[in-house]
């Protein structure tokens, strides 16, 4: 029955421009890094084309490697964890937006498959975007030709990206539970930015290694004291959190009154 | 039985929406649930296919208690519920494919299915282009698809033009007679099922007010005598006073229900006070009056 679930929930995808959206707003973050390390490195010809050098020269930033992957992994962190919110708000919230989910509810497929597959689609999904980025990067990067690169540095840096994408899509479960609860795409959408906004104040109370979005940005370094490693207990949060999305979400579908 | 609900409740905080529903559908049957907007019919079918939970009670449907978890029934079941949807990116045969793989019917039941509910032209446009009634024929169609031995069908005839109504109707009784399918269908209009079911329930304010087999509905089409005449205000109290107790106002005539062996002695009374009979005709009510009296508390 999952193979059934999971075969039409890739079905759904088909002509969907939302697909197109999300690849189209995440290669566009390689694309800006680059061409703010292309101005930082000629601040005469960008000011001839009229680019903003002044800035990008104020900004601190040097065009070197070490510091393209660094913008890198801080855009895959944290702008990825918005953009895979909004995947899942899609996945789970046009079931209620097109007026679709009363077609799922009364089959001879268990409630849960859905839930699984739709999951499973939004893991593909995001999985496939994460990686096309990079190479996209390190394609920008190597076309730039910027001085510092090592084999050691680029493990790492893909490492950290791949971390921080997959911990962000062990917290997207709660986003779906939410897109489930709020029947649509905007109550989980704000419920990510404010949980982003949390994760920040956290990161000044020496919460951070235990709310779960503080953990991607203090392992990427955009808040607080960037860590190196993760924390056991961070890691037994994130799981945690994300077994507890599943099981919430499974619930809401299962149990919940789930007229439109 | 094919439906079976026991003191069958749903409570919206201080609205009850139905309450303590006892109902039987018998295998074969079309079963008529007819009721105002508001009466309570979509409420009782989202409980049918578990959609909702109930307050109170419960469901039975094709022999199996429906609760959380329920998905063994609903192989043989198919429906349509309040509005008609579908996936707008997807064409009717994608959208028709999604239900094919989730309920396990044969490949050619798509194709069946398109010709079954007249979508040939369209199998390749996308749902979002799609009329209103053209997406409750997606619907209708998504519903069949699998051949279900029991079909629930909310409003079926919304959006459809008369021709399509006509069409919908035919085809509900063809699967009833010729391959034994149930229909459970609920309407606010009367006279869209009174020709089509076998048994009505009337469903007002939660509670079901009254069944009626065919021949009790044929019965409930009371005779009358249609009176035009000159002042029918006035004729109206002289035929009070003569002892015809159930006369009605309609628009500028009358309607009298106690006029059987009695319309010589009527026609004398109007006739006899110098007023002037325009018309004098027989007829039978209407079912969807007898609905509104019923659900309006009219006499």
């Amino acid at each position: 029955m999952f193979a059934r679930a999971l075969a039409t929930e890739f079905l759904k995808l088909r002509r969907s421009k939302v697909t197109w959206f999300t690849f189209a707003a995440l290669s566009i973050g390689p694309l800006a890094i680059a061409l703010m390390m292309w101005i930082v490195r000629e601040p005469g010809r960008a000011a001839q084309l009229g680019l903003l050098g002044t800035k990008a020269n104020l900004s601190g930033l040097t065009a070197t490697w070490p510091a393209y992957f660094s913008m890198l992994t801080l855009m895959v962190g944290i702008g990825g964890m918005l953009l895979l919110s909004f995947i899942v708000a899609y996945i789970f919230g046009r079931e209620y937006t097109e007026g679709t989910a009363k077609n799922l509810l009364a089959l001879p497929v268990g409630r849960h498959w859905f839930v699984l597959a739709k999951l499973v689609v939004a893991a593909v999904w995001w999985a496939v975007l994460v990686v096309a980025v990079l190479a996209e990067a390190l394609v920008l990067g190597a076309a730039l030709a910027l001085p510092g690169f090592s084999a050691t540095l680029a493990v790492r840096a893909v490492h950290d990206a791949l971390l921080a994408a997959a911990i962000a899509y062990l917290l997207a479960p709660v986003v779906a539970w939410i897109a489930m609860l709020g029947r649509g795409y905007l109550p989980p959408l704000g419920f990510a930015l404010a949980m982003l906004a949390l994760g920040n104040v956290f990161s000044h109370t020496g919460w951070a290694t235990w709310f779960p979005w503080s953990i991607v940005p203090l392992y990427i370094g955009a808040i607080g004291q960037r860590v190196t490693t993760l924390a056991p207990s961070s890691l037994v949060v994130v799981a945690l959190t994300f077994l507890a999305g599943i099981a919430a979400t499974i619930a809401q579908l299962r149990w919940a009154d789930n007229a439109q | 039985m094919a439906i079976a609900t026991r003191a069958l409740t749903k409570r919206y905080r201080d609205v009850l929406a139905v309450d303590a529903l006892d109902l039987d559908v018998r295998r074969g049957e079309i079963y008529g649930f007819l009721g105002r907007n508001g009466a309570g019919k979509t409420t009782t079918i989202r409980m049918l296919l578990g959609l909702i939970r109930p307050t109170g009670g419960q469901v039975e449907v094709l022999g199996r208690r429906v609760q959380p978890g329920t998905t063994a029934s609903f192989a043989r079941v198919g429906y349509l519920v309040e509005t008609a949807t579908a996936y707008p990116n997807l064409t009717v045969r994608e959208n028709l494919d999604i239900q094919r793989r989730l309920t396990r019917a044969p490949r050619a039941a798509v194709a069946e299915v398109i010709e079954l509910m007249r979508l040939g032209e369209l199998a390749d446009r996308r749902a979002r282009v799609l009329s209103l009634g053209n997406k409750q024929r997606l619907s209708l169609a998504r519903a069949l698809l699998h051949r279900p031995e029991l079909l629930i069908l909310d409003e079926p005839a919304n959006a459809l033009d008369p021709a399509g109504i006509v069409e919908v109707r035919e085809l509900l009784r063809s699967r009833a007679s010729e391959q034994g399918v149930t229909v459970f269908v609920s309407s606010h209009i009367l006279t869209e099922i009174a020709h089509l079911v076998d048994r009505i329930g009337i469903m007002h304010e939660g509670r079901l007010l009254e069944e009626l087999d065919r021949d009790q509905l044929r019965a409930k089409e009371r005779l009358y005598v249609e009176v035009g005449v000159s002042e029918p205000t006035h004729a109206a109290t002289l035929l009070a006073d003569a002892g015809f107790a159930h006369v009605e106002r309609a628009d500028d005539r009358l309607r009298v229900y106690d006029a059987q062996g009695r319309v010589p002695e009527m026609a004398r009374v109007l006739v006899g006070a110098g007023l002037e009979i325009t018309e004098l005709a027989q007829a039978h009510e209407d079912l969807e009056r007898h609905f509104l009296r019923l659900t309006r508390g009219a006499p």
